[in-house]
């Protein structure tokens, strides 16, 4: 059995919490310790790393921050493999404060899972409609 | 394989079967038949006289994860 | 500046596909791409342009194929592998064996029974919790009738009557000489405790696949066992994924650039899977518009039917006849996802739930984000 990864120096499995109890059912507390901004980072650059994540939700966050205009920069990257760490770098135009510009990011991401869950439901009453009639 | 005839004295010393210890469950290698054998008796199968018998598995609990 | 025509939108959405290259591969559907047009993530914008198509779906409601459209690979992408290594389903986890006389070594026995795909009542597994396993952290939860499920398996081989008599007449058929020498999936049988009785009624929890062969046996051989289920992710063992396969291929396209006529259409038709490309006949109007057509009304000509059905195998591009005449192709934004359960969900209900998992991830970023976090200013 692989062992699993350490977190913050308590063992949990990588995302396995989320997937299986009720979000309400997490400490908030969890993923604040989960959440954090490397040294170095400013207003307007910072880099985010996020534990227990990986790929899944490290290149659709990052597409979906590109989109935002006032970035000048995204990319997300995981510095090992062995290590359940994402990294995400937001660089901003002008002003443009990286964490309200994560925040919208993480929003929009939800909205999108929103509309695309709308779109699957119809698209299957739609199907099965049509198939109950031929 | 000619038929066996078990001897009533066998080649050991009959003094040195330990009556009282506990008979342990074996398997004859041949006929498959159950022999059931103490301390000090001649390895051999009662029923068909076979000398190779296999030692049953126990019924203790092994636990295993399932990967 | 003005904005793109759709013609223009469609070409920028086409990955091209040369005899050895691929070209046009990344998304440039973002703000400072493109001098003069926006792409700023718009939510209305995006509600319009996005559309899904159910494709089929198995009479099992376990296979299913339809079409995401209009959306960008980070998120299909993202979608799928939720799919596969996210989504929660209950796998046996703990082997206690009593006795096992077969050959197939308790270790490898175990790992086995692991991969059964189970399946039963779905509310009563959506009331299933998590089982910590790990004794050693803080919230550990004991093992209770709300987080594992039991099953035992208890099976002896045996002769079959007048089966010794017949091995000596010679059949070796193990089908007519013994009992139980075939131990499948459907031998297991469910233990409910507490509440599971009510939960999951009549059928309890069995394998979605009985006729999984689990071991052979011969006569005096002996299996019996207790298991214990539990549900996990894909992510800790594969034995908990939910899906034998969750794939997504993109869209061929297929443009015909100068009409391809008689033998030659026929020569095309065949360098794809059937029905991808039909043969028409030439019209009238083909005929005087282009000059490959002139004189040949009535010949068969190419014209692209049902692109999806292309593997892009290339072949068509090896033809010297075909050069210039053909352009291949894939929609960047088209996906054909195809997924295809192992039994305990539907897989529609698995792709409903993928995207839950990918939304409450963002959510739960979004609630850890803490501004006070030491910022150099």
């Amino acid at each position: 059995m692989a062992a699993k990864p350490i977190i913050q120096g308590q063992e949990f499995p990588v995302i396995t919490p989320t997937s299986i109890k009720d979000i309400d059912e997490i400490p908030v507390s969890i993923d604040q310790e989960r959440v954090h901004v490397l040294p170095g980072s400013t207003k307007t650059a910072a880099s985010f790393q996020f534990d227990g994540e990986d790929h899944t939700l490290g290149n659709a966050l990052r597409y979906i921050i590109m989109k935002n205009p006032d970035v000048e920069f995204c990319g997300y990257s995981i510095p090992h493999p062995s290590e359940a760490k994402m990294n995400i770098r937001i660089q901003s135009y002008d002003d443009a404060d990286v964490f309200d510009i994560l925040e919208k990011g993480l929003q929009d991401l939800m909205d999108m899972c929103d509309v695309v869950t709308e779109k699957f439901t119809i698209a299957r009453e739609e199907f099965h409609s049509n198939k109950m009639q031929s | 394989m000619s038929g066996y005839a078990p001897q009533t004295s066998q080649t050991a010393d009959a003094s040195a079967i330990d009556i009282h210890s506990r008979a342990v469950a074996y398997t004859c290698g041949d006929c498959d038949s159950d022999v059931q054998l103490k301390r000090g008796e001649p390895i051999r199968c009662r029923n068909c006289g076979h000398r190779v018998l296999y030692k049953k598995r126990t019924n203790r609990m092994v636990q295993f994860e399932a990967r | 500046m003005p904005a793109p025509s759709d013609d223009v939108l469609i070409e920028r959405k086409k990955l091209k596909v040369g005899v050895e290259t691929v070209s046009n591969q990344q998304s440039t559907d973002f703000p400072g791409h493109w001098p003069g047009e926006s792409h700023e993530w718009d939510l209305n914008h995006f509600k319009n342009n996005m559309r899904i198509e159910f494709n089929h779906e198995h009479a099992n409601k376990l296979d299913l194929t339809f079409s995401l459209i209009g959306i960008d690979t980070s998120l299909a992408n993202a979608l799928r592998r939720i799919l596969i290594s996210e989504v929660p389903t209950l796998a046996i986890e703990d082997v206690f064996i009593y006795q096992n006389t077969s050959i197939i070594q308790d270790e490898v026995l175990a790992h086995r029974l692991g991969l059964v795909p189970l399946r039963g009542n779905r509310d009563a597994l959506r009331w299933l919790r998590w089982y910590q396993k790990d004794e050693e952290v803080p919230d550990h939860e004991p093992k209770s009738d709300e987080n594992c499920v039991r099953l035992s398996l208890n099976i002896e081989c045996r002769w079959k009557e007048g089966g010794l008599e017949k091995t000596k007449q010679g059949v070796t058929d193990p089908d007519e000489l013994y009992e139980n020498h075939n131990v499948y999936a459907r031998d297991f049988s469910f233990e409910p405790w507490e509440r599971q009785t009510e939960k999951f009624g009549d059928d309890g929890v069995r394998s979605s696949h009985p006729d999984i062969l689990v071991a052979k046996m011969r006569p005096g051989q002996h299996i019996e066992l207790l298991m214990h289920a539990f549900k996990g992710i894909g992510q800790d063992h594969a034995k908990f994924s939910p899906v034998a396969t969750a794939t997504y291929r993109l869209l061929p396209t297929i443009d015909i650039l100068k009409p391809i006529v008689g033998a030659d259409a026929k020569k095309f038709a065949r360098c794809f899977p059937k029905g991808v490309i039909r043969l028409d006949k030439v019209t009238s109007e083909d005929a005087s518009a282009h000059e490959e057509c002139a004189g040949k009304e009535g010949d068969a000509k190419a014209v692209v039917d049902n692109p999806s059905l292309d593997t892009v195998s290339r072949e068509c591009l090896r033809h010297p006849e075909f050069v210039d005449k053909v352009k291949l192709g894939r929609m960047r934004d088209h996906f054909i996802f195809r997924i295809e359960s192992t039994g305990q969900w539907d897989s529609d209900e698995l792709f409903l739930e993928s995207i839950r998992l990918l939304k409450v991830k963002a959510a739960r970023i979004k609630r850890g984000l803490r501004r006070i976090d030491a910022l150099v200013q």
